[in-house]
Order: C-alpha cells, then structure tokens, then sequence
C-alpha cells in the first residue's frame, strides 16, 4: 500500500513493519509540542478563566483537547496497533512525486501571481479589463495543466498544450463570462 | 402551522421559488435536473467523485443565486442532484468495462461485468438502476420519517451537557469506524479540530496564529475541506498516473446478445436481494463516518450467502448473478438518503457529500442544519420549510432517477474512455480556481495546496481524510456548546458528567473506542 504502485520496490521511509510506530511517535511529539509550547505561547487565554468572578473555558482548552485526540491516537499506534498486519508507510519514491508536483505547482501559481504585474506596470488598472484580467490565470493554467500532463507521459505533447489551453480557456468562460462579481486569480490580489 | 402546512409549505417552496429568467421556470426542480445528470457524468467517469462536482459547483451556484435564503433550495437542490446521480452513475463503468466509477461500485464489477461478457451488457446496466433507484427512494422515506423524529428527540431531550457529549461520541465513533485503525482516526479527527481552532476563539488576541496576519483569520473552510478532500485525492492520483506513465488500460467495444429488457421475472429474482440490501445500506448510512463500501460490502456478502443457500444450482455471486449487482447497487445506493439523518436531525455530517451540504448550507446562510430546524411552531419557521423542500428536491431527484436516469445512465459507457491523466490536472485547476472565486485570495490557494499535501500524506499512511474534514467542521460547534454548558453548570469542571444520559453518552464514546480497538486488533 504504502508505494505508489511501481512494479520496483522503493526505499521505504517509514518501513511498512513499523510506519504505525513511527507514525504514533511523530504524532506524540506533535501532540505534546501544542499542549507544552504552541498553546501556552500562543493563547492569551488559559485552560480556564476567571472573568469578574465568573469562571469561563480560555482559548486554550480547546486546541489542548485537539492536541488529546492526536495524543490519544499516537498512543494507540503505539501500544495497540503497533504489529496490525496492514502498515501503510511513505517512500521516498512518494516524497519524489511531492517535490515534483509541489515545484510545478509552485511555478505555475507563481507565474499565474506575478505575469501581469511584470509584463505591465499598469496592471493593477487593467485587472478588470480583457484581455489583460485573464493574462495571469491564462498562463500559470497552461503551465500548471500542460506540465503535469507532460511530466506523466514524461515528454511535452502538442495534445498536452492543447488539454491546458482549452482548459483554462473553459473556465474563463465558466467563471468569469457570466458573473460580474467573481475575480479570476490574481485579480483580487493585485 | 401543522406539519401539513409544513410539508405543502416545503412543496410550494420548490415550485414556486426563484425563477430562471432566460427559461421562465422554476429554478429548484430545473437545478436539481441539471445536477443529476451531472451526478451521472461524474459518477461514470473513473477519477470523478460527486464530492468533487459537488465543490466546485457551489461558489457558480452561490454566485448565480446570491447569499439570500431564496438560493438555499436551488442550490441545495443541485448537490442533492448531483448525489443521487454519482450514485446511479458509478455502476456503468463497473459493468462495462470492469472499472468502479466510484470505489462502492467495486462489487458490481463481480457480477456485471461477467453479465456483459456474456452479451448482457444492457439487462446488467438495467437491473443496477433499477436496484440503485429502489435502494435509494426506500432510503430517503426512511430519512423524510425518521429525522425530524430524531431532532424533535435530542432537542427535547438533550441539554447542552449531552449535546457536548454527543458531538463528542460522534467525533470518536467516526475516528473508530472510519479507515482501518482507531489510532490513525483519532488522530485525524484531532488534526481536524486543532486546525479549526486557528486563528479563532473569544479573545482579543486570535490564538494558535503565531502574530501573523494569515493565520489571525483562520483557515476557510473550502480550503481545508476542498484541500484534503479534493487534491489529497488528486495528488495520490497524479502519482498512480505517474507510475503508470499515462498509458490508460484500452477499453474494447461491448457486445449483446439478446433480450436486455429487464422482465417481470428479473424483478421477482431481484427483489428480496434489493430490500434486504436496501435495510442494511439505510442502517448503515444512518451512522456518521460509515461509508457506501462497507453497505455494498455487507449487502453483496449477506446477499451471497442467502443466494447460496437457497439456490444452490443458478448462477452464483460472482459468476453473473443479476442478483449479484441488485445486492451491490442497492445496498450502496441507500446509504445517500440515510446518510442525511444525522445531519438534517444532528448537524454532524456523516460523508463527504454532506459535508458539501452543510457547507452550503453555512456558506449561503439561513438554514442551520440541526436539531434546533425541526420545531412545528404557530408561526411560519423557515427553516423547517427549507427542511421539507429539501425533501421535496430528494423525491424529484427520486422521480427524475426513476423515469430519465436509465436511459441517461445506458449512455455514459463513453465517460470512461476519457484519459484520467488529463482529467487529474484539469480536476485540479478547477479546484484552485472554486477556491480563489469563494477567497479571492492567492493565500487562500497555497493553504488548500498545503491541506491537499496533508490529505495526501493521510491516505498515504492509510489514514482517512473523513474524519479530519468533519472534524474541522464540527469543532466550532464544539468549543461553543462546551463554553454554553460549562457556564450552564456554574462552571462545573465535569459538566459532561453532569447527567445519567451524558455519562451514557460519555460511556458509549469510551466503548466505541474501546470495541473498534479490540475489534480491528482481533
């Protein structure tokens, strides 16, 4: 379960004998470190409070009661499903997959950001305006479709360019076309 | 009013609602066509889910219809549409093409694609409508007469003490039932609670927002509820593709041999397989966090037996029984009506669809699906209209499932020829962009980017996103009846001990843990 279904075995990361334990740890550590550090440091308001003499739950109960399930459920990785015969665990093949999607996805939303405003130094007056205002969305779509298509089929395709194209092309028709009051990215940034 | 004024008020509120300007009809029933037929589309295409046409819809239908109680109906009216329809739409692949359109439709494939093999492709599609259909009109009367029975129960009955400890049982009966550990749902369900308390809470200073300007507002929740449930699923998805370099498995032409009418016969076969699995998908669906799978798994399992031992000489489960696919398609059809008990009667979403509408519901505003909707008072409660129009809107979907939904669904075996790694990337275009439109702001994407990583890494590690989305939809409620109850009691410490029906409550939240521990571990 736990790789991605490649018919080569990958280095495991969390070792599928063991990914409940270390996912129990990991969770324990997390746990503790919200009700010993971020919720203290970080509510202005403790567990309880005593407001002209009436007591009242603070802010910090609830997020400490959150931080107990997440104890709660590390613990019993831990203790009682340590052995369970059906481990899931992260490889590195998948942390791979995240770093590729992630950086994809990081270049086109930033492209989608940033086009506009540094092909024209008057795009934060012509946002509202065609084709400008579809400028940005038309772009970054296209990379964001186009590239993970292409990194599937691992070559670029004149069909993949054309998926991205029509696509971002649809939805500026689906989105912006009818409504007036519905703001493309970036458009309610800029 | 009366409850009859109620119901015909509900009616009337379907039909005589907001109008289409461009058509000059009413807009609920036209909206509910469009999303079933839409719910068809989607169900039948692998990599689709309603959930997903059922996210990226809503800002559109909010955008059409506006933020005023007269939107709730059309809009609601569309994601029960589009429900109902990704319920009957799963079945086509599986039996055409042996591919599950959605993963309840697993068991279909057992039965109907060796019927389609056989050249009966048109008689198996038949009989998974017809089963589908009944499975889920028996489980929408059922939901229609038992939860407004239900709210009337838990508000007469239940103070705030309880209410406390129900939202509590049912956080820890989803975290135990939901996935196939108690550990890894506990902590998702915490998880899902620790990120709605960001940036919120009764304080000047907005807590767990470490001074920053982004967490002070908290999380919305379309990016956290579309982030792990939407683009988890299409992360995990691009990754599979990946693996498989895009090549899709090819789909050959389906042949038929004769007679594919569905006869008087066929049905008689049928029918004790659709009723039986009918009841044990609505008792199931009536259960928060217990999904469509498990009620085509017990209603197929249960059916196979009972088939087995009664007709040791037809066809079996498994070989082309048409009783085989009446079994799956029933039992995972009714689970869509109960599913609502606890939400029209409770306010706790037990699935993903309706976690969408209660989202709607919040979104558009005027309409607190819970307990508080069901009271019968002399003066008009709209709400309680809303209730019985979304009624309404279920038994038209019902009626339109039951008169154009074969036909519709016969049609759709194309829906799986499209290349689900082209579809993956646009699914997950369209998500940023709904996020962006509800948001408009770039933030707002790199928060749902950042949940769709986390709800990848939670189906990676075999742990379901389920809980940590109701959860987070559920935890404001929480802390805010826990404040109530705890002021109530004149600040007594062990308020959700208070009474023998919350110390009930807080013992059945201790045994389900309990029991799905030994039970899983067993």
């Amino acid at each position: 379960m736990g790789g991605a279904g490649g018919t080569l075995a990958p280095p495991f990361i969390l070792m599928t004998s063991r990914a409940n334990l270390y996912l129990g740890l990991v969770s324990l550590v997390l746990a503790f470190v919200v009700i010993l550090v971020w919720v203290p440091l970080d509510t202005d308001t403790g567990l309880i409070e005593k407001v002209r003499r009436r007591v009242t739950i603070g802010d910090a109960l609830a997020p400490t009661i959150a931080a107990c399930f997440v104890a709660l459920g590390g613990g019993l990785l831990v203790l009682a499903e340590r052995n369970s015969a059906d481990q899931s665990g992260l490889t590195t093949s998948n942390l791979r997959h995240v770093i590729w999607v992630l950086g994809l996805v990081a270049l086109a939303l930033l492209v989608m950001r940033w086009a506009g405003p540094l092909l024209t130094e008057d795009y934060r007056l012509l946002r509202a305006t065609a084709p400008w205002k579809w400028l940005g969305f038309g772009l970054g779509g296209t990379i964001l479709v186009t590239g993970l298509i292409a990194a599937i089929e691992r070559r670029l395709t004149l069909r993949a360019l054309v998926v991205g194209i029509a696509v971002t092309v649809a939805l500026i028709v689906l989105f912006d076309l009818p409504f007036d009051d519905l703001l493309l990215p970036p458009n309610g940034d800029v | 009013m009366s409850v009859l004024d109620y119901i015909l008020a509900g009616v009337a509120a379907v039909f005589a609602g907001p109008e289409l300007a461009f058509l000059g009809l009413p807009a609920t029933p036209v909206m509910i066509l469009c999303g079933f037929l839409l719910g068809i589309v989607v169900g039948s295409t692998p990599g689709l889910a309603a959930p997903m046409a059922m996210a990226v819809s809503l800002p559109l239908l909010i955008s059409a219809f506006g933020f005023n109680p007269d939107a709730l109906l059309p809009v609601m009216g569309f994601l029960i549409g589009v429900m109902k329809g990704g319920t009957v739409g799963g079945a086509v692949p599986a039996i055409l093409f042996n591919t599950p359109g959605t993963p309840d439709a697993y068991m279909t494939t057992l039965d109907g694609h060796p019927m389609t093999k056989a050249g009966q492709p048109g008689k198996a599609l038949r009989i998974a409508h017809f089963s589908s259909a009944s499975g889920d009109t028996f489980s929408d009367i059922v939901l229609i007469l038992c939860a407004p029975f239900l709210a009337v129960l838990v508000e007469q009955y239940l103070d705030l003490p309880e209410k406390t400890a129900l939202l509590l049982l049912s956080l820890a009966f989803i975290a135990a039932v939901i996935g196939g550990s108690v550990g890894k749902g506990l902590i998702s369900t915490g998880l899902g609670l620790l990120a709605a308390y960001v940036g919120t809470g009764e304080d000047f200073y907005p807590r767990l927002s470490m001074g920053t300007e982004e967490l002070s507002r908290g999380f919305p929740i379309t990016t956290a509820v579309l982030g792990v449930l939407i683009l988890g699923e299409v992360f995990k998805s691009l990754e599979d593709e990946w693996h498989r370099r895009g090549r899709d498995p090819v789909f050959k032409g389906v042949a038929s041999a004769g007679d594919q009418r569905l006869t008087r016969s066929d049905l008689r076969r049928i029918a004790p397989f659709i009723g039986r699995s009918a009841a044990i998908g609505t008792a199931i669906g009536a259960l928060p966090g217990v999904g469509s799978t498990l009620a085509a798994t017990l209603g197929y399992t249960v059916g196979r037996a009972r088939h087995a031992k009664r007709s040791p000489d037809a066809t079996q489960f498994g070989e082309g029984a048409p009783e085989g696919i009446g079994a799956t398609e029933a039992a995972n059809s009714s689970v869509s009506g109960a599913n609502l008990i606890p939400v029209l009667s409770l306010g706790i979403p037990g699935n993903a669809a309706a976690v969408f509408l209660i989202l709607a519901a919040e979104t558009i505003g005027g309409f607190n699906p819970g307990p508080s909707v069901f009271k019968f008072t002399d003066d008009p409660n709209p709400e309680l209209i809303v209730a019985f129009g979304l009624f309404t809107a279920m038994m038209i979907a019902n009626l339109l499932n039951w008169t154009i939904g074969g036909v519709f669904m016969r049609a759709m075996g194309v829906m799986v020829r499209i290349p689900k790694h082209m579809l993956l990337p646009c699914v997950l275009l369209l998500t940023l962009t709904a996020i962006y439109v509800q948001e408009t702001r770039m933030e707002a994407i790199w928060m749902a980017v950042g949940f769709g990583f986390l709800g990848y890494f939670m189906r990676r590690v075999g742990m379901s996103p389920l809980p940590f989305v109701i959860a987070f939809i559920l935890g404001g409620k929480l802390e805010e009846t826990a404040r109530q109850a705890f002021a109530a009691t004149g600040g007594d410490a062990f308020f959700l001990f208070s009474s023998p029906t919350a110390i009930l409550l807080m013992g059945l939240m201790a045994a389900t843990i309990f029991f799905s521990l030994r039970r899983k571990s067993a």
